[in-house]
């Protein structure tokens, strides 16, 4: 049994000041096979990963390649094993070609001059045999982010890494991206390669994945078949606690149109091309409208004129039959517009503030908290209690914790509870679960249906499917700054909807 | 609350801390410390070598020190202020100091006050008399001297120079028309006026003009400029900075200048001869008196050739035909009481001036 | 007894610790240098340092509260900024623009009575200072150039300016200095020419010291006030830490930078007009091409006072306490331009040493070891 295993992570332990991140973790990674690891965000793979990768050396435990030990002390001893990674972010070079990307580093010279041919021939063999089609000749920046991951994959198979890790791959893909990348992996697990997918989205691991390990805050859960278990226990091992999946909504009963948008046009900062083009659409009350799409299609900009802080071109938008369209972001708030907003660093919070300060910020100049220009800070601090039992946030030191102790979590159901505490007439969430784990994700789904059947007007701005799927009401998808198309959830289906996402499909939008 | 109390605590500690240093630190502070200063300075705005009256003082005070083995120092205000002064007065008597050198009128003010704080030490104050802020008392009281010097004998010894030397186109600016610039400007025009007399000359043309301040700027430059331009060969730039922008000038028309006050040579190669004030000698003299326990207490000395308290400096001058045995005579005539030279008391402007060769040419 | 635990394992503590961890690392390498410079006297003279404005009697505590006077000011200045995320580095040129206004109303506005001629020199002063720091303020709020560059810009046109002025308006030539301020425009005693003296066989050496001290600690307390518990504080802070943030909250930001540099200016220009209104014998208004040194100052005061306004009270005596200590190191034989150094050494190397602040956290955990 011992030989099977390509690599072998025994009893890994690392800790850092104040945390144990691996706590004897054991990672069995076999030949030829696709491994996935699951956790929350902080659960210790990242760490683990970079104890493989080299660029941590762990306290305690050992690491085996074919049965015999080995030192990792660096990215390069990993590479010199056959180890390589596909990062989260991307590590190319935006103004190279893509085959002066993937030969970067070890390039074949002949008197101090490269020798492209040898490289360019290599290239091209592997791009067929593993189906990797890319334009060896191409900017890497005028190519999309599907392409730029081939590249990341051509780039280890040209170093004959024989052990592929994939970190987080399928956030930044549409689902026909995520389908051929999946493809792509089985191909190349076919192969010989053996691959370990760092992830938490279970359906991916479900139709990829031969095994699966799970760690759960910096401990060893265990190891199993993916085949022969369901998704319900993988999440438990995950979590330490049943999740529900979907949400239990009934089906909304919109009422009068409330917030309404019409042919708002936004310039764009960086092109002639419009950020957003004669978007029209209402919201209504008890409804979710979601606003679908891949990143970068004109969402930010949208929210931006929407919640007043930013330009815009032409339109209007009018809340509760009042034009809104020149108000101050103040008087916007004062209204009744909530914004859970898409960086909650940037934008959410002022991370130097406590979590009172910060709980307070749309409403400290109100006589509730405000007297002869004084703050009152007993009435902040009762006020801040109440919200965090009652939104469960959690934190070292109560309402005086600072904001950027806190977990991303947390500091997530702040926003919400400050937003929702507002009593909002019309409701604006943009990725509220980005970057969170499962738990906190349920958490806030139910909250923003809670506000729904309380008969708010909710606009949800997501790039998940899963959530656009199960969250909302009714959906539109904006592609390149236009609405292209309006759509049901039950009548759709995910495939659809990436289809639309990618700009390859398009209906006519009557509103 | 809280942080309230954090601070006391913060401040506690460190005024605790100091206290454990000073502790151990009062006790021996004779001991530990032999060295007392006996003779000290103040310096004036600028540092110790400035070129001018600072370093002139504290010359003639290294001097006799060194001569007569007494410890001296001098110390330097925080700032330019009364009370800045008083307090450096204050710690060279802390640190030992019996008699005390203060170089410059802008100490007339503070002394009038540390004559009557310390009189157990004795100061010398140059180039002024102590008076109080608003100039309504002038007092010189037992422990003091204030010394002046005698300008007329000084600008005659630069005029006749001058003119000795062969120039016949001279200049004189100087600052504000207060009296010590008064009679540096008086003996000027009539040193040169003598000296035409003894050569046989007809004429001297002598433009003269007072700036209205002590400050470099560019007027003073530009008027300097014009007068070079006009044929004047040199300018006596009497009155603090006015030399420099007078220098300045020369420098571009490749003319001269006369010094005023110390030895200003060095500042510039334009420099002949300096109209100096006998600052090392007259510090030495009274010094010397203190010593030998006849300190003019209470008096207002001016300082003229027959204590040295003029002079021109010889050594470092640029003449071509005036010699240091032509300076050894009129010095000597000088000294002896010799010649009359009006001063400042004596002409209500410089046109009143008894003197019949030198054309003075006077510029508003 | 509690109360006294939860002090010491405070956060503020443990910023006040931070501070006088650095002034005594400050104090290290002014001893260093102390060595270096004269190693016979150098205990000696570290021993004069520390006693600092005590070497000289009561009249040398009066002395330091003078020095610190504008220091406090310039400070509030500094770390009012700080505290909204903008770098006033403009103290001196907000400073000396304040102090001409002051020493221009004390000696023109003769009409004045008593107590409303030097309050009027005083606001004059704080409006000074102000408009000079409107400026960099809107150029910051609503063209986006760096408060830094624009303030040193305003640092140097203030210095000249007020040179202009004071040589063209109000100049004793005599004396080379600005003429004295009438009676009237001569900050009152308050009190402490009864404390502040020294005897001098019956004739009393008075200190400098004036009611600018408790201007000044009623200043900086009102200024505490408003940072910590006012929401336009709240306003000004929330803008210096996340601008985006303060936007999204329905906050003015380009209002709030602008008046954040106007009140910082205010500061340092009340500064100038607290030190410039001490009388015959106090500051005079000189033409130099030098920019204020308090107004410089005002940085290593903020720093070492972590911008907290209490804190700068008391780093502003701190400082001066050192830098009269220094001046009577001058008994000793030291040349007063090693001394200069030593006490520039102290103050700035206090000032870096608070990088300590972050590192102490981080000691006393590692000192806890297993325990976390």
């Amino acid at each position: 049994m011992g030989m099977e295993y390509i690599i072998e992570m025994l009893n890994i332990t690392k800790s850092f000041p104040g945390i144990i991140a691996n706590d004897a973790i054991t990672l069995q990674l076999r030949k030829g096979e696709i491994h996935a690891l699951l956790g929350e965000n902080g659960a210790g793979k990242s760490t683990l990963m970079s104890v493989l990768f080299g660029l941590y050396q762990p306290e305690n435990g050992v690491i085996t390649k074919a049965g015999k030990e080995v030192s990792i002390n660096n990215p390069n001893d990993a590479n010199n094993l056959g180890i390589g990674m596909v990062h989260q972010h991307f590590k190319l070079i935006q103004n190279f070609t893509v085959l002066q990307n993937i030969i970067l580093g070890v390039e074949t010279t002949k008197n101090g001059f490269l020798k492209m041919d040898e490289a360019r021939t290599k290239v091209m063999a592997l791009s067929d045999q593993y189906g990797l089609k890319v334009d060896p000749d191409t900017l890497i920046e005028d190519i999309t982010v599907g392409m730029q991951q081939r590249v990341e994959i051509l780039k280890m198979l040209y170093r004959d890494n024989e052990i592929l890790i994939f970190d987080e791959p399928t956030a930044v893909l549409t689902p026909q991206e995520i389908e051929e990348l999946m493809k792509i992996m089985k191909e190349l697990a076919g192969e010989g390669k053996s691959i370990l997918f760092i992830t938490h989205k279970l359906n991916e691991i479900k139709s990829t994945a031969d095994r699966c390990t799970v760690l759960r805050k910096g401990k060893y859960i265990g190891t199993v078949d993916v085949q022969t278990t369901s998704k319900e226990t993988m999440s438990e091992m995950m979590v330490g606690r049943k999740i529900q999946f979907t949400i239990d909504k009934n089906p909304s009963i919109p009422n009068a149109s409330h917030f309404e948008v019409r042919s708002l046009t936004v310039s764009s900062k960086r092109s002639a091309k419009k950020a957003v083009n004669n978007v029209s659409f209402t919201v209504k009350k008890g409804e979710i409208l979601c606003i679908a799409g891949i990143d970068g299609n004109g969402q930010s900009e949208l929210v931006y004129a929407l919640t007043g802080l930013g330009p815009i071109e032409s339109g209007q938008i009018f809340l509760n039959g009042k034009e809104i369209t020149k108000m101050s972001v103040r008087d916007r708030n004062v209204l009744g517009m909530s914004h859970i907003p898409e960086d909650r660093h940037k934008d959410g919070l002022i991370l130097d503030y406590t979590l009172a300060e910060n709980l307070i910020l749309k409403k400290y100049f109100t006589p509730e908290f405000q007297d002869h220009g004084f703050i009152k800070f007993n009435a902040t601090h009762t006020y801040a209690d109440r919200l965090i039992t009652e939104f469960d946030i959690r934190s070292s030191q109560g309402s005086k914790t600072m904001a950027r102790s806190m977990s991303g979590g947390n500091q997530q159901k702040a926003i919400l509870a400050r937003e929702i505490n507002n009593d909002p007439e019309i409701l604006i969430a943009v990725q509220p679960t980005r970057g969170l784990d499962v738990g906190a994700i349920e958490y806030i789904h139910k909250q923003l249906v809670e506000q729904r059947n309380s008969g708010k007007a909710v606009l949800l701005v997501s790039l998940e499917l899963d959530e656009v799927m199960n969250v909302s009401d009714r959906i539109l998808v904006l592609f390149e700054g236009e609405i292209v198309a309006d759509l049901m959830p039950a009548e759709t289906t995910v495939q659809e909807l990436g289809l639309y996402m990618a700009g390859s499909k398009r209906k006519e939008v009557v509103l | 609350m809280k942080k309230i109390l954090s601070l006391l605590l913060m401040v506690i500690m460190v005024f605790g801390l100091t206290a454990c240093g000073s502790k151990p630190a009062a006790q021996p502070t004779q001991p530990a410390q032999p060295t007392t200063y006996e003779i000290a300075m103040i310096t004036d705005i600028g540092t110790i070598d400035d070129k001018s009256f600072n370093q002139g003082t504290w010359e003639g005070i290294v001097a006799y020190a060194d001569k007569s083995k007494i410890t001296h120092k001098y110390y330097k205000p925080t700032e330019q202020s009364t009370d800045a002064y008083l307090a450096a007065i204050q710690l060279a008597v802390d640190g030992g100091a019996k008699v005390i050198v203060t170089p410059g009128f802008l100490f007339e003010e503070p002394i009038f006050k540390a004559q009557d704080l310390y009189p157990n030490v004795s100061f010398i104050l140059i180039d002024g008399n102590p008076h109080n802020a608003d100039y309504s008392v002038f007092r010189t009281a037992k422990n003091t001297v204030g010394i002046t010097f005698a300008e007329e004998q000084s600008g005659y010894l630069a005029g006749y120079a001058a003119v000795k030397d062969g120039y016949t186109k001279l200049g004189f600016m100087g600052g504000m028309a207060v009296p010590a610039v008064i009679r540096f400007g008086y003996g000027f025009v009539q040193g040169a006026d003598v000296a035409a007399k003894e050569m046989g000359l007809t004429s001297i043309d002598l433009k003269y003009h007072y700036t209205g301040g002590f400050d470099a700027t560019p007027e003073v430059q530009t008027l300097a400029a014009s007068w070079y331009a006009q044929g004047t060969e040199v300018i006596f730039g009497c009155g603090g900075a006015v030399g420099n922008s007078v220098m300045s000038a020369a420098e571009a028309a490749k003319t001269k200048v006369i010094g005023v006050d110390v030895n200003q040579s060095a500042e510039s190669d334009t420099v002949i001869t300096s109209a100096m004030k006998g600052l090392s000698a007259s510090v030495q003299s009274v010094l010397t008196e203190y010593h030998a326990n006849k300190f003019p207490g209470g008096q207002s000395l001016v300082y003229a050739a027959d204590k040295n308290g003029v002079q021109l400096p010889m050594e470092s001058s640029k003449f071509k035909k005036f010699t240091k045995a032509d300076y050894d005579v009129v010095f000597a005539a000088l000294a002896a009481g010799k010649i009359k030279i009006a001063n400042d008391k004596d002409a209500a402007d410089v046109t009143k001036l008894p003197v019949s060769i030198v054309k003075v040419t006077f510029v508003k | 007894m509690k109360t006294f635990r939860k002090i010491l394992l405070g956060e503020e503590f443990n910023r006040a610790t931070a501070s006088i961890i650095a002034i005594l690392i400050g104090l290290l390498v002014g001893f260093l240098v102390l060595l270096i410079s004269n190693s016979a006297e150098a205990l000696a003279g570290f021993k004069i340092i520390l006693s600092g404005g005590f070497s000289t009697g009561a009249k040398g505590m009066g002395q330091v509260l003078y020095f610190a006077t504008p220091l406090i000011l310039t400070g509030l200045s500094v770390g009012f900024a700080f505290k909204t995320g903008l770098f006033n580095i403009g103290t001196p040129g907000q400073f000396i623009i304040g102090a001409f206004a002051a020493v221009y109303i004390g000696v023109t506005c003769t009409f004045l009575p008593a107590p409303l001629h030097w309050i009027a020199a005083l606001l004059a002063a704080t409006i000074a200072g102000g408009l000079w720091a409107l400026i960099p303020g809107i150029l910051k709020a609503y063209l986006n150039v760096h408060e830094v560059i624009s303030s040193i810009m305003m640092n140097y046109i203030g210095m000249y300016l007020a040179n202009y002025l004071t040589k063209s308006t109000i100049y004793d030539i005599r004396k080379a200095q600005s003429l004295n301020v009438a009676d009237s425009a001569v900050l009152p005693k308050g009190g402490l020419d009864y404390i502040f003296y020294n005897d001098l066989g019956g004739v009393k050496d008075l200190s400098t010291v004036n009611s600018g001290i408790w201007i000044a600690i009623v200043v900086a307390i009102l200024i505490y006030f408003i940072i910590n518990k006012t929401t336009f504080g709240y306003e000004l802070k929330a803008c210096g830490f996340n601008q985006n943030a303060s936007n999204y909250a329905g906050i003015n930001a380009k209002r709030s930078i602008v008046l954040s540099m106007v009140i910082a200016g205010m500061l340092a220009g009340l500064g100038g007009g607290l030190l410039y209104l001490s009388g015959a014998s106090g500051r005079h208004l000189k033409v130099v091409d030098m920019l204020a040194v308090e107004g410089f100052n005002g940085i290593p005061v903020a720093l070492l006072g972590l911008s907290n306004p209490i804190g700068i009270i008391f780093s502003a005596f701190i400082i001066a306490y050192i830098t009269q200590g220094g001046n009577y190191l001058q008994t000793l034989n030291f040349a007063p331009e090693v001394i200069d150094i030593i006490i520039a050494c102290i103050i700035y190397f206090s000032a870096f040493a608070l990088y300590f602040r972050k590192l102490l956290p981080f000691l006393i955990k590692k000192g806890r070891g297993d325990r976390q």
